[in-house]
């Protein structure tokens, strides 16, 4: 349905997004991971024709975006990372807006609002200013007002971010039911991996403007294969005892996490001794053990060495 | 793009304080300079005599000077009216001879011109009639005069003459009233202009780009909604003043009407020039005051341009879209011009919108 060829950005002289590939599929839910700055939101501008690209190209169903961004208009829908909303309206006013700028009216306009203000779960709340709505609630709208001329592909911008565990309980919710149940292409992106992990067929992890990984969350994971995850708490931190760990070469990451550390090493690699070892030495109290299969998170931190967040 | 047009409105309905208080500050200060009373404002001037003026001079000047309603010339001792005006608590006192004057003055203020212009005119009119009048029978000729002067066939004459005179008095009150509208003005549609940047900001703006509209068609909503909120303010308080206080503003509205639009085209485009220059929507807001009263105090909004003396400030007043509205709108109300009198004010006014647009548009682009 959608592709990018080499899709290139550079802000002065610096490149934000460094040829970039990605297709997506009709029906596809494809999410695009990756920490702040890595260049997911240039992507995205391009894709929807806000921004022009340095070189490259987006192809919607085969014909250049660039050439006549007019064909992906009325197919795509936008959830912009920040709330783009008029807040001094009432949420029933901005969509009315919104969905009149897509050329819906009267009857049909009304009929429009009120489903999405029901997928969203707000149809109780639209007379209010928006400015009045909690954090959640705004991105809730901002999402609505990106669904009312029934876009075949939805992109949406780290959609979850800065909101209470309920509204982003219903966010998720209503990406999995659009996706399911409608029939919708989604492009999620990301820094949380648990909701890409949750919502997404297929995976693309981005580092400094380049794709780094790609493919179905099992294909991912199977990087690790060879590997495991050892999870270990400790009492307090010990610094001094992550660098040593990371210098031993049978471990291949070690990172502190809040209640001790993350391990990733090769599997069965009986390792188990001389990190009790090393912790003795520095006198560490370890308060328990859990040897795990790899996530996404483990996936970045295996190709990069750093957290998805810091 | 009248979704965009419809939308501005709909925002200033749940915020109209700003373009509010800018109608409430013109009409504010248009009341206090042109003063409070309206058709009854006046101004006194004190009047004395020259020891040789002779009684009946004295009777004929101050007759002929206090035909006009709103000045009042005050008989008074030489030594009190010196004495008002060096303390100054008045601004000027005028010396009657049998046959000349002399102004004693303080400060020379846009009102002190005014009168001066004034008296000047009572006084070379009067000595012209008594030019000709010397040529033939004197009472003959003044009661003709009388005579054709309260001719009801002959009032349109009449009429233009009283106009002509009184307009001397109506053009301070006036020349506040066109002054502190168009810049307040400014302000309101400068400010409104700033829902674009506005818009960028919060990221709207965005969603506006993606969607099927044109960037023009969005671009055009803007604009059209600044140019009319500017006008509307503008009209308003001209009506204002014209129903409220009786403020004359001729029989020219149409013309009135196409000054106020260009103007308000001139102003908007300036606006998107600015927007094309400054980087973010703060910097607008800072520098939209400076703009606003540079422009008005230098094309003569604050006092008539006629004062200034300096070169340069005269030669600066000639960049101000302001003083060519100015301009255009005293000769439509006073002068009665009509379009083809006020082609030059008003075409330089659209030259200079269609400029500033031009450049502010294609700025604003280049940095998207
Ligand atoms: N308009 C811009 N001008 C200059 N640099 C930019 C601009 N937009 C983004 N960048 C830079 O490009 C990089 C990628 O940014 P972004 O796409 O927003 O990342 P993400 O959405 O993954 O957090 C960042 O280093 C950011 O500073
Ligand atoms: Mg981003």
């Amino acid at each position: 349905m959608l592709e990018t060829e080499e899709l290139k950005k550079v802000f002065k002289g610096k490149p934000a997004v460094d040829g970039v590939n990605l297709y997506m599929d009709e029906g596809e839910s494809v999410g695009l991971l990756g920490p702040n700055g890595a260049g997911k939101s240039t992507t995205i501008s391009m894709i929807s024709s806000l921004i022009k690209p340095t070189s490259g190209d987006v192809k919607l169903k085969g014909q250049s975006v660039l050439k006549d961004p007019g064909i992906i208009r009325n197919v795509l829908g936008v959830v912009p990372q920040e709330i783009a909303l008029y807040e001094e309206l009432t949420a029933y006013e901005n969509l009315k807006f919104f969905g009149r700028i897509y050329g819906l009216k009267g009857k049909e306009l009304d009929l429009k609002i009120q489903e999405v203000l029901e997928i969203v779960g707000l149809r109780d709340r639209q007379k209010d200013i928006v400015k009045t709505y909690s954090g959640g609630m705004q991105r809730r709208i901002n999402m609505a007002a990106a669904m009312l001329h029934e876009p075949e592909l939805l992109i949406m911008d780290e959609p979850t971010v800065g909101i209470d565990p309920q509204s982003r309980t219903h966010i998720l919710d209503t990406v999995r039911h659009l996706n399911q149940e409608k029939g919708l292409t989604v492009l999620y992106t990301s820094h949380y991996m648990e909701e890409v992990e949750r919502l997404c067929d297929r995976v693309y992890i981005m580092d400094h403007g380049q794709v780094i990984a790609s493919g179905t969350k099992d294909e991912l994971k199977s990087i690790l294969s060879g590997e495991e995850t050892i999870l270990i708490d400790l009492d307090r931190p010990y610094p001094a005892l992550v660098t040593d760990l990371q210098s031993h070469e049978g471990i291949r990451q070690a990172l502190e996490t809040t209640k001790g550390l993350k391990l990733i090493v090769p599997k069965g690699s009986k390792l188990l001794g001389s990190i009790f070892q090393i912790a003795e030495r520095h006198q560490a109290q370890i308060l328990n053990v859990n040897v795990q299969v790899p996530t996404l998170e483990d996936v970045f931190l295996h190709l990069t060495g750093r957290k998805l967040r810091d | 793009m009248i979704s965009v047009f419809l939308l501005q409105w709909q925002r200033l309905r749940r915020a109209p304080i700003l373009v509010l208080s800018f109608l409430g500050l013109t009409i504010l200060f248009v009341s206090v300079l042109a003063g409070f009373g309206g058709p009854n404002s006046q101004f006194t001037i004190y009047t004395y005599g020259d020891p040789t003026l002779e009684e009946e001079n004295r009777d004929k000047w101050l007759d002929r000077l206090n035909e006009e309603g709103n000045l009042t010339f005050h008989w008074v001792e030489e030594s009190e009216a010196v004495e008002a005006v060096t303390s100054r608590s008045a601004g000027m006192a005028l010396k009657l001879m049998n046959d000349d004057y002399q102004i004693l003055i303080a400060v020379q203020d846009p009102s002190s011109v005014m009168i001066e212009n004034y008296v000047y005119q009572v006084f070379s009119e009067e000595l012209r009639l008594q030019e000709v009048a010397s040529h033939v029978n004197a009472d003959e000729f003044y009661s003709n005069l009388d005579k054709v002067m309260s001719d009801p066939t002959m009032k349109v004459t009449t009429e233009s003459l009283s106009g002509e005179e009184s307009s001397y008095a109506f053009d301070e009150r006036l020349h506040f009233l066109f002054g502190m509208t168009l810049f307040f003005s400014i302000y309101t549609m400068m400010y409104s202009l700033m829902n674009v940047a506005e818009e960028k900001r919060v990221g709207t703006w965005d969603r506006l780009i993606v969607s099927p509209l044109y960037k023009w068609q969005v671009y055009t909503g803007h604009l059209l909604y600044s140019f009319l909120i500017g006008m509307i303010q503008i009209v308003v308080a001209f009506l204002f003043f014209q129903v409220v206080f009786g403020f004359d503003l001729g029989e020219r509205y149409g013309t009135l009407l196409l000054v106020i639009g260009c103007f308000a085209f001139a102003i908007v485009s300036l606006g998107m020039l600015v927007m094309g220059l400054v980087k973010r929507s703060q910097q607008m807001q800072a520098v939209i005051p400076i703009l606003a009263t540079a422009m008005a105090m230098l094309g003569g909004a604050y006092w008539p341009i006629e004062v200034v003396s300096n070169e340069i400030m005269l030669a600066l007043s000639k960049g101000m879209p302001i003083y060519y509205g100015l301009d255009a709108l005293k000769g439509a109300a006073i002068y009665n011009m009509g379009m083809p009198e006020l082609l030059q004010p008003i075409s330089i006014m659209l030259l200079f919108g269609v400029v500033c647009m031009g450049i502010g548009i294609n700025l604003m682009e280049r940095r998207a």
